[in-house]
């Protein structure tokens, strides 16, 4: 059981890092939360499963020592991606690869059970089976998962040192990664202000999106919040809060890797992620760039070419 | 005489400052008629206008936003506007997604002695513009 | 005006519309999936069959309020005299607070000792709270990551509600708690609801069992200050955390609030709007200065404030109600109840913390 593997690659590991960052059980079944391993005796409460969804990879910047991290497909392009800009030191990272089939979104998991509270959970190759106080329910993972599992294109990791299981082909097909950006784009100018209009009002204004989000590494400088240079303000408005979001999105532009965090860790579950679908998009179609496959490329908005064969000049 | 409507909408100019703000200096100096809407903002080179700059200005009350800059390879500081034309075009695609109609922003090449064409493209765009109507109900 | 009521589910629409004949009311809406507290209107759903993703703290201490508006007026004739003019609002209209739980309306109680108090009291909150009648639903039971048995509550406390509403045979048998709760029972919707009483006390009790107490019998009733004041501790127990603030804008007793002066060139106003000890800037000094620059300070200050230096001050008062909130939406599943296990631990030994800081081989 790949369990078992990875938790002997994580006791291999441990003498020559500061930590390793696995997963381990959280306050319930549907629940995993991040653990940092320092010594032998905590490796025995790692799990892998399919509720393991938090991207560990966005841990990286901040560590000032030697670590190791086990990471997902979608987890390793975000590590792919700190390669081309440099924000990490690939000497100083040990990166263990998980392979994976998909994971199940919380949010469908509980419309699918009415929202009642989680007993037990036992999950198999591609299905779980939720206990709850009214009885028991299977659910495929593919019916619950989030979007980013039903078109991923890499369910094995791109970059490792250490895979803790076989690696896996994609069966997806790489036209639909963007269906649901096609979705909206076919409908009008109108329709698509409204469903942002009302996706964005619900807004908090948390961060949780930002701060979940591993490119998102000016944090504490984020111009959202600063007074100098002061973009916006702390008002709730539609107005500041769409503000928010497109800086948000901007300054991912070519950046976003599709993990999927910001979407997922948003209490108030608005659809974050499709603003940088929509301009990953358009980065795949000008530049034929694909954020985080390869560590010698370079992000299009960093880069320039003296002709730009897809951009056209725009007539008045 | 202006042949756009007489209520003036606002129309955001971001110019870099050797190419087309002179292209402007010079259309004004050949004293070429245009429609008052636009007001311009001087910056050293397009590659310094933020995409920021142009959704801040569109969802502060603006009804349109123009950038110009120098020609590609002429840019004055050698590769300011090459930045530019990408981030600039990546915005362009990102607008009508929003759901802002991305006639409202436009952004092109006017080179310092180019007043004519400066002439052309203010009156077009605002005439454009006009045609869109305003873009936030006051 | 009766004490005990009872609301058939069919009327519920009915009665938040008499409610809100002349008043706002705040009752949680579906949006999609989401559950959010809003100001109701008639094209509005409202879904009480589970907290909702936001508190109803909103109501009463809005995340943005304006303070007060200024305008700068030259004097004409002497160019160099600025004037300046400011307006006050403190009409706040009559409110009401329907289908919060028990632990958001304790929350309430939190804030108030704090905002309403003899020596100094803040006008708008104040104001509002007057203006404001609570109306719970008690809980059928837990929901995932809720506490509040741990914490002095229950789903069925009384505590700072005007109604409790429990739900009973296809309606909610209601009772009210204070007399401007006696005013809302008065409604011609509200039945005469003495003949339920039994079932709801029944329901109540069944689901106070359910909820769990993450804090063992033999914790102890203070914080261990020596593993409070460890860093060890809060390195580890908070390494994962990601600094957002998704926690301290969804909890219902978070008031810790920042003011800002918004300026567009004449006039301007002075707004007041939440802050959270999770942001880095919580406490920037504008000199520069930060006493909590680093998320384990931060984080440390989130746990003393509601379970050490509040209840301090406050004669043993937890500022915490055990919503799970805060665990439910984290990010990456920050359990509070679970640190603040530790922390009350009667075994609690900062030793057993300290790092085994191992040299990294590189």
């Amino acid at each position: 059981m790949s369990t078992q593997k990875l938790k002997e690659i994580i006791n291999k590991v441990l003498p020559d890092v500061e930590a390793v960052i696995a997963w381990q059980e959280g306050f319930d079944k549907l629940n995993v939360t991040p653990i940092f391993i320092t010594s032998p005796e905590q490796v025995d409460k790692v799990v892998w499963n399919a509720a393991c969804a938090q991207n560990l990879a966005s841990y990286l910047p901040s560590q000032k020592k030697k670590v190791a991290v086990v990471v997902k497909g979608c987890d390793s392009r975000t590590i792919v991606q700190y390669m081309q800009e440099g924000l990490i030191d690939r000497n100083n990272v040990i990166i263990i690869g998980m392979p994976c089939k998909g994971i199940i979104s919380k949010k469908k998991v509980q419309k699918a059970i009415n929202n009642e509270p989680v007993e037990e959970i036992t999950f198999t190759d591609d299905s779980i089976k939720v206990k709850t106080p009214s009885g028991e329910k299977t659910l495929a993972i593919k019916d619950v998962c989030p979007s980013k599992c039903a078109t991923c294109q890499y369910p094995t990791p791109i970059i490792s040192d250490q895979l803790a299981a076989d690696a896996i082909q994609s069966d997806k097909p790489a036209g639909a990664v963007y269906a649901d950006v096609a979705e909206l784009e076919g409908k009008t100018l109108e329709e698509r202000w409204a469903y942002f209009a009302k996706e964005f009002d619900k807004c908090i204004r948390c961060y949780a999106c930002r701060n979940a989000c591993p490119m998102c590494v000016c944090q504490d400088s984020c111009i959202a919040e600063t007074r100098d240079p002061h973009w916006i303000t702390q008002r709730l408005t539609f107005d500041e809060k769409l503000m928010f979001h497109m800086i948000h999105s901007l300054h991912l532009a070519g950046r976003c890797v599709e993990c999927g965090e910001c979407e997922r860790v948003c209490p108030m579950e608005i659809p974050v992620a499709k603003l940088k679908k929509k301009i990953n998009k358009e980065m795949k179609e000008l530049f034929d760039y694909t954020p985080g496959v390869n560590p010698e490329d370079k992000p299009p908005m960093f880069v320039f070419n003296v002709d730009e064969a897809k951009i056209k000049e725009h007539k008045l | 005489m202006s042949e756009v409507a007489a209520k003036e909408l606002r129309i955001v100019g971001f110019l870099c400052n050797w190419c087309s703000y002179g292209g402007a200096d010079t259309a004004g100096v050949g004293r070429f008629k245009q429609p008052t809407d636009l007001r311009i903002i001087r910056v050293p080179c397009s590659g310094r206008v933020d995409p920021m700059f142009v959704v801040r200005a569109l969802i502060t009350g603006a009804d349109g936003v123009l950038v110009s800059g120098c020609h590609p390879r002429d840019c004055h500081y050698s590769d300011g506007n090459f930045y530019a034309r990408r981030r600039l075009e990546m915005l362009k695609r990102l607008l009508p997604f929003l759901g802002i109609d991305d006639r409202r922003f436009h952004y092109t090449w006017v080179s310092a002695s180019e007043g004519a064409r400066w002439q052309q493209v203010v009156t077009d765009f605002t005439t454009r513009l006009h045609t869109l109507g305003p873009l936030h109900k006051k | 005006m009766a004490d005990k009521g009872y609301l058939p589910k069919e009327k519920i629409k009915e009665f938040v519309e008499a409610l809100g004949k002349d008043a706002a009311v705040y009752a949680p809406s579906l949006e999609g999936d989401t559950i959010i507290f809003r100001q109701y209107t008639p094209d509005k759903e409202i879904a009480l069959d589970r907290p909702a993703n936001t508190p109803p703290k909103g109501a009463i201490y809005p995340q943005c309020e304006t303070l007060l508006n200024f305008e700068f007026k030259k004097d004409q004739a002497t160019p160099e005299k600025m004037d300046i003019e400011l307006k006050t609002n403190l009409d706040f209209p009559k409110a009401f607070v329907f289908g919060g739980r028990p632990c958001d309306a304790r929350g309430f109680t939190v804030i108030d000792r704090v905002f309403i108090n003899p020596e100094a009291s803040d006008p708008y909150y104040q104001k509002r709270r007057e203006n404001t009648t609570i109306i719970t639903k008690c809980c059928n039971g837990p929901y995932a990551g809720c506490f509040c048995v741990g914490v002095g509550g229950g789903p069925a406390s009384k505590e700072g509600s005007d109604v409790v509403m429990t739900e009973v045979d296809g309606g909610y048998y209601m009772e009210a708690v204070t007399d401007k709760g006696k005013a809302v029972m008065s409604l011609p919707m509200v039945q005469d609801g003495a003949s339920y009483e039994a079932k709801a006390k029944e329901a109540n009790e069944k689901a106070t069992a359910m909820v769990r107490n993450p804090f063992p019998a033999d914790s102890v009733d203070k914080v261990s200050p020596e593993l409070f004041d460890s860093a060890d501790f809060w390195d580890k127990v908070i390494a994962k955390c990601v600094s957002c603030g998704a926690c301290t804008f969804l909890c219902p007793t978070c008031y810790c609030f920042n003011i800002t002066d918004e300026l567009a060139i004449m006039t301007g106003e002075r707004i007041r709007t939440w802050d959270s000890c999770m942001f880095q800037h919580f406490t920037l000094e504008t000199s520069g200065h930060n006493p909590r620059p680093i998320k384990n300070k931060r984080f440390r200050n989130r746990v003393g404030h509601k379970f050490y230096y509040y209840p301090e001050k406050y004669e043993n008062a937890i500022a915490c109600t055990g919503c799970g909130r805060c665990i439910r939406y984290c990010p990456v599943s920050v359990d509070i109840s679970e640190i603040v296990g530790y922390l009350k631990d009667p075994k609690a030994d900062p030793a057993q913390w300290a790092a085994e800081k191992k040299d990294a081989k590189n």
